[in-house]
């Protein structure tokens, strides 16, 4: 029998974004697995939302979404999520957002629309989430501000250029998610000293 | 139900193992929680082969997630065989249940981590 630590804590990202944006290429780049595809049900998923009307077409109830490993230490190891991007998709997304570290959003800079639904679902539920603007070929200048204005994104998100190919571009990119959901969670626990009191 | 190509070579529907259940008891366990056997091998005999599957692959610890890849079932029928076995004894299941995202120590250990690699 395998020798199981005392305490092993599992943690979990999302990879989030557009269709095509590279979500399954960042999971493969930074996963230490080869990434599997697994399926979840609307009928194992959606009962209590009860919104069946939000799935045009009935049969088309399950949902394939990729997932890697990067087991960190000992008793540390993330599971990575690459999610559907469409708002059809949200009842998968609560499950996979609760109690996770935080999110990529990945950008493709032709389409930076297509991203603005991921941006808009963790804002509103307050996840962190950093923005990867996946390097694509023919894409131009990294303009932040377009991105910045076009996602309506708050001052203290993180925009980072990167190659969803590259493991190490990659992991630059966790990085920089958990620092920033290092910042928020410690803001959330030190009470704010002299926020009540007027300036 | 049971005309998706991807369950080829399965003569049961998965369905039937779990009994037609799709909900695992009062609480789900989250995608990401890690189940490992324990020691306890006996009446293991009589389990479905599912149940059997899962035990082999929780000799390492292994993610319901990664369960439910493993035996190609949907999450929502590896959850229902996973609690079964937890419920049964047969696996630990390990689960932070963080509400609110992990705690700041937790947060600083998985950056120390990724940033050696």
């Amino acid at each position: 029998m395998a020798c199981v630590p005392a305490e092993l804590i599992p943690l979990k990202i999302l990879v989030a974004g557009g269709f095509g944006v590279g979500k399954t290429t960042l999971v493969r780049a930074v996963s230490e697995i080869p990434p599997l595809l697994t399926e979840e049900t609307m009928t194992a998923a959606s009962e209590g939302v009860d919104d069946t009307a939000a799935v045009p077409d009935k049969r088309t109830t399950t949902v394939a979404m990729d997932f890697g490993r990067i087991t960190v230490d000992d008793t540390l190891v993330v599971y990575l999520f690459g999610t559907p991007g469409q708002h059809r998709f949200w009842f998968m997304w609560d499950e996979l957002a609760r109690g996770c570290v935080g999110a990529v959003v990945l950008v493709d800079l032709r389409r930076i629309d297509d991203s603005f639904a991921a941006v808009d679902y963790f804002e509103s539920r307050r996840v962190p989430f950093v923005i990867g603007v996946n390097d694509f070929p023919d894409t131009g200048v990294h303009d932040e501000e377009a991105v910045r204005d076009a996602l309506a994104l708050a001052a203290d998100v993180p925009v980072v250029r990167m190659d969803a190919r590259s493991a190490d571009s990659g992991i630059r990119v966790l990085v920089t998610l958990v620092e920033h959901a290092l910042a928020r969670a410690e803001a959330r626990r030190a009470p704010a000293y002299g926020a009540a009191t007027p300036m | 139900m049971t005309d998706d190509p991807r369950q080829g070579g399965r003569v049961v529907p998965v369905y039937a193992v779990t009994g037609g259940r799709t909900r695992a008891g009062d609480h789900d366990l989250p995608i990401e929680a890690v189940v490992t056997a324990t020691a306890a091998d006996s009446g293991l005999d009589d389990l479905q082969p599912e149940y059997r599957a899962i035990l082999d692959l929780a000799h390492n610890p292994v993610a319901l997630v990664e369960v439910a890849a493993g035996l190609g079932v949907p999450i929502g029928v590896a959850r229902v065989l996973v609690s079964d076995l937890a419920e049964a004894g047969h696996i630990a299941v390990h689960t932070p249940e963080y509400t609110d995202g992990p705690p700041p120590q937790v947060l600083a250990r998985l950056l120390d981590g990724l940033r050696a690699r």
